[in-house]
């Protein structure tokens, strides 16, 4: 494993040879025995990994049930960072992201603090992958806001009770 | 009177230099009670920098009822969200009394970021921290509903629905 590996990452695919290279000289490479957490839900914003190797499992506390597996997401396949959402965010991570039960994982980690410190310093590259990250961030959220509306619907279709009130919960701030 | 960006929080990392160069970009909009500035559904080709009035947001969340999202007031921006997905309403934006203020074409901000523009770099990021903590909201809001949907039946439907909801999880 090389810290050269972010560069075939497809987040990083936009960037200049030299705008990748910013990257990886703050980048460090890391180790996380299986089961071992990558990132806490509820805890700090996360930095954003880009998975080299391994198998990670993300899950979600569901109120009124436990944990609940979110998705299985394997190095090799065509998706390979997790924690974009923490570089750009204040509030602390929506779900757990651990290295599977069935051998290590590897990683290349982004600190949060070193990308916030190149955007202070009005960082060309940093700002780039901030843009990326965020037309990611908004298809995602557009596309889960035409989820939740559905589920509403549905829910509605079946004649659910209280629904008024669990409704207004669902869709306060929308970002238009 | 001139276009100005300075009273809003989006625009507010930006040295006047930066904040000119997309000043230079804005037309003037204005507004009479009731028209709408967006409509859900149809395109959204422009932020709006609202200087006066206030607007109304309400999105037809059960088909036939509209549901009243917020009320905003003067200095504000909507529209944020075309800028960087595609550009289709997700929510109707109405006046709820004259308002006035100023549009930045979406194309010509695109051309700007595209461009490399340190300004539009700035906006951009400024709007990716307002999505990432909508997101977080919308993360729990989707672990509310999912539970609902668990208890709601043990319907094969309702299971799918979940999972589909799930899909688009961002941490």
């Amino acid at each position: 494993m090389s810290q050269n590996d972010i560069k075939t990452a497809r987040i990083f695919d936009f960037l200049t040879e030299e705008e990748s290279e910013e990257f990886v000289r703050v980048s460090e490479p890391v180790v996380f025995a299986p089961g071992e957490t990558i990132i806490e839900e509820g805890g700090e914003p996360s930095s954003l990994f880009v998975l080299t190797s391994g198998v990670v499992e993300v899950t979600k506390r569901v109120p009124g049930d436990g944990p609940r597996k979110l998705a299985e997401i394997d190095a090799g396949d065509g998706r390979t960072v997790v924690g974009e959402r923490g570089l750009l965010g204040s509030s602390g991570a929506s779900a757990t992201v651990r290295a599977g039960s069935g051998g290590p994982v590897e990683a290349i980690k982004i600190p949060r603090e070193a990308f916030r410190a190149m955007i202070r310093a009005g960082n060309p590259a940093a700002y780039k992958l901030a843009t990326r990250i965020t037309r990611l961030l908004a298809r995602r959220l557009t596309r889960l806001d035409e989820e939740v509306v559905g589920a509403i619907r549905e829910l509605d279709r079946r004649g659910e009770t209280d629904l008024d009130v669990f409704r207004d919960k669902l869709v306060t701030e929308w970002t238009i | 009177m001139q276009p100005t960006l300075e009273t809003l929080p989006l625009f507010r990392s930006l040295t006047p230099e930066e904040r000119s160069e997309l000043e230079s970009l804005l037309e003037p909009a204005s507004f009479a009670e009731g028209e709408d500035l967006i409509t859900e559904g149809g395109p959204e080709e422009h932020l709006y920098a609202l200087t006066s009035g206030e607007v109304e947001v309400h999105k037809e969340v059960v088909p036939g009822r509209r549901q009243h999202l917020a009320t905003m007031r003067a200095p504000t921006v909507v529209g944020e969200m075309g800028l960087m997905t595609t550009p289709k309403a997700t929510a109707t934006v109405t006046a709820k009394s004259d308002t006035a203020g100023w549009r930045l074409p979406r194309a010509a901000f695109l051309e700007k970021l595209d461009a490399g523009s340190v300004a539009a770099h700035k906006v951009a990021y400024e709007i990716g921290r307002t999505i990432a903590g909508r997101m977080a909201d919308t993360d729990e809001a989707v672990a509310r509903i999912v539970a609902r949907l668990d208890d709601a039946s043990s319907d094969r439907d309702f299971e799918v629905f979940g999972d589909k909801l799930m899909r688009d999880w961002s941490f």
